[in-house]
């Protein structure tokens, strides 16, 4: 096998950071106390570096619903709905999510990244055309990527980008796939909507918004940005996870296009691997229900990032965007941001360390995630964490 | 448009991007080898590059381009110029 230059550009990086003597990318949590607190190096820490945005990862009804199911359905699937069978609950999943959404109907993926692997690989092929932001998460990437798809970056929440390089395609526009995200998750900024529907409109082309981290975040009943934006009847098809508000694990699209029916069977990332386990399944059911009424949840979320972004914001730091459940610490230096993270970590608080290529501008930043189970004292903590930080704060 | 004239705006978008590192770009110069652009300055060049000649090039046609010369080949096939 010939040297593998991926590896070692890899093994370079983690080098440098064994001779620092840091390593944010191993955190070890022992024991996890509660949503937003673990037991990292013998140390109560506040876990403010999770996505665990509406605090439901110890939800006792959710935690029910997977006892029961675990005790009367098993443990795992053993292989793919396709081949080995779905289970009755996958499907009434899939029906909750296109109710929650008011759309027509759904696909459940076994993660969110085979969401957008699965959809964007199957709606488009080698003769199509997808326009992505260039700041899109990398399933995104992966899901052009494997459709085979000529694929074409606009300039980050730019419309008027988006609409030069559709009008560039000429005819070609109305078939074109669109996909953005409602909240990009290193700086936690915001799509302008609106826009980016107006752009599809005029050409005629289909949209896709990846509400990862904006579905129980935002819009009066916790649909994500679209709903927030009065969009949703306009998207195509929206692309979610279970893993960040819903806090467990898997995957979906929701729309009304005829083509679900049959895209599953063309799809991947849903057709070669195993399904979603029953307690998966069922506690992610009770957690759509939760989410559903969640008003008080959201609001409580909303209060706990408007808090630490104004905290963060009067110590003088630079931060990515307006209040939202992900706060980012933009630093620019890779050095200075990798020993403000240890520092945080010794303060016994976890953030998210977040280097380039993964992030946009070339900056490196520390990404805060709200929970609206972390209480006011364990936001002013954070704070005082940060606010401890002799080093340069931009 | 041919080919030394696209190469030739090419080195005018890529001088300031080579901060030093080259003092004579040319057909040859390597975009992430000598010019020592990383993953995400490529991809913000391809940005400038489609504005400059109003084309757009998609990510997966850039796989095969390794210096300034095929990065003007493909530009060329985007203005349908043929190559």
């Amino acid at each position: 096998m010939k040297e593998n230059s991926r590896l070692q550009a890899v093994q370079a990086v983690r080098q440098e950071l064994s001779a620092i003597g840091i390593d944010p990318f191993g955190v070890q949590i022992d024991r996890i106390l509660s949503p937003t607190e673990g037991l990292i190096d013998g140390r109560p820490t506040i876990l403010a570096g999770t996505n665990n945005y509406l605090g439901l990862t110890f939800d006792p009804d959710c935690i029910a619903a997977a006892h029961e199911a675990l005790e009367t359905a098993g443990t795992g699937t053993t292989g793919s709905r396709m081949a080995n069978g779905s289970y009755a609950g996958h499907r009434e999943l899939e029906l909750d999510l296109a109710r929650f959404f008011g759309k027509r109907d759904a696909i459940v993926f076994s993660t969110g990244y085979q969401a957008n692997l699965g959809m964007i690989s199957a709606l488009v092929g080698p003769d199509d055309t997808v326009m992505i932001d260039a700041d899109s998460h990398a399933s995104i990437y992966d899901g052009c990527r494997l459709s085979g798809a000529n694929t074409i970056r606009f300039r980050h929440n730019d419309p008027a980008d988006l609409a030069k390089r559709m009008r560039r395609l000429g005819a070609d526009a109305a078939q074109a796939l669109i996909v953005v995200e409602g909240v990009y998750s290193m700086l936690g900024d915001r799509a302008p909507l609106r826009e980016f529907v107006e752009v599809k409109n005029a050409f005629g082309a289909t949209l896709m918004v990846d509400e990862a981290h904006s579905m129980g975040v935002l819009g009066e009943k916790g649909r994500g940005l679209s709903e927030e934006a009065g969009m949703l009847a306009q998207v195509d098809y929206v692309v979610g996870t279970f893993s960040k508000s819903l806090g467990n694990t898997g995957g979906f699209c929701v729309g009304d296009a005829a083509e679900l029916d049959v895209l599953r069977y063309a799809s991947r990332p849903y057709v070669f691997t195993a399904s979603l386990p029953p307690a998966t399944i069922a506690a992610t059911r009770q957690a759509l229900r939760t989410l559903a009424a969640a008003d008080a949840l959201r609001q409580r979320l909303r209060d706990n990032a408007a808090r630490l972004h104004a905290g963060l914001a009067a110590l003088g730091f630079r931060l990515g965007a307006p209040p939202n459940a992900v706060v980012a610490v933009l630093l620019g230096d890779k050095l200075q941001a990798l020993r403000f993270w240890d520092h945080l970590m010794k303060h016994g608080v976890y953030v998210n360390l977040m280097m380039p290529p993964a992030t946009p501008g070339g900056e490196s930043l520390l990404r805060c995630s709200v929970s609206a189970a972390h209480t006011p004292a364990q936001i002013d903590a954070i704070c005082a964490a940060f606010a401890s930080w002799s080093g340069p704060r931009a | 448009m041919n080919h030394q004239d696209v190469v030739a705006q090419l080195v005018d978008i890529l001088t300031p991007l080579a901060e030093g590192r080259v003092t004579a770009i040319g057909e040859d110069t390597e975009l992430t080898g000598e010019l020592a652009l990383d993953s995400l300055k490529v991809m913000d060049l391809v940005l400038a590059v489609e504005d400059r000649f109003d084309i757009s090039i998609p990510i997966n046609a850039l796989a095969d381009v390794r210096t300034v010369g095929d990065l003007a080949s493909t530009i060329q096939k985007g203005l349908g110029d043929g190559v």
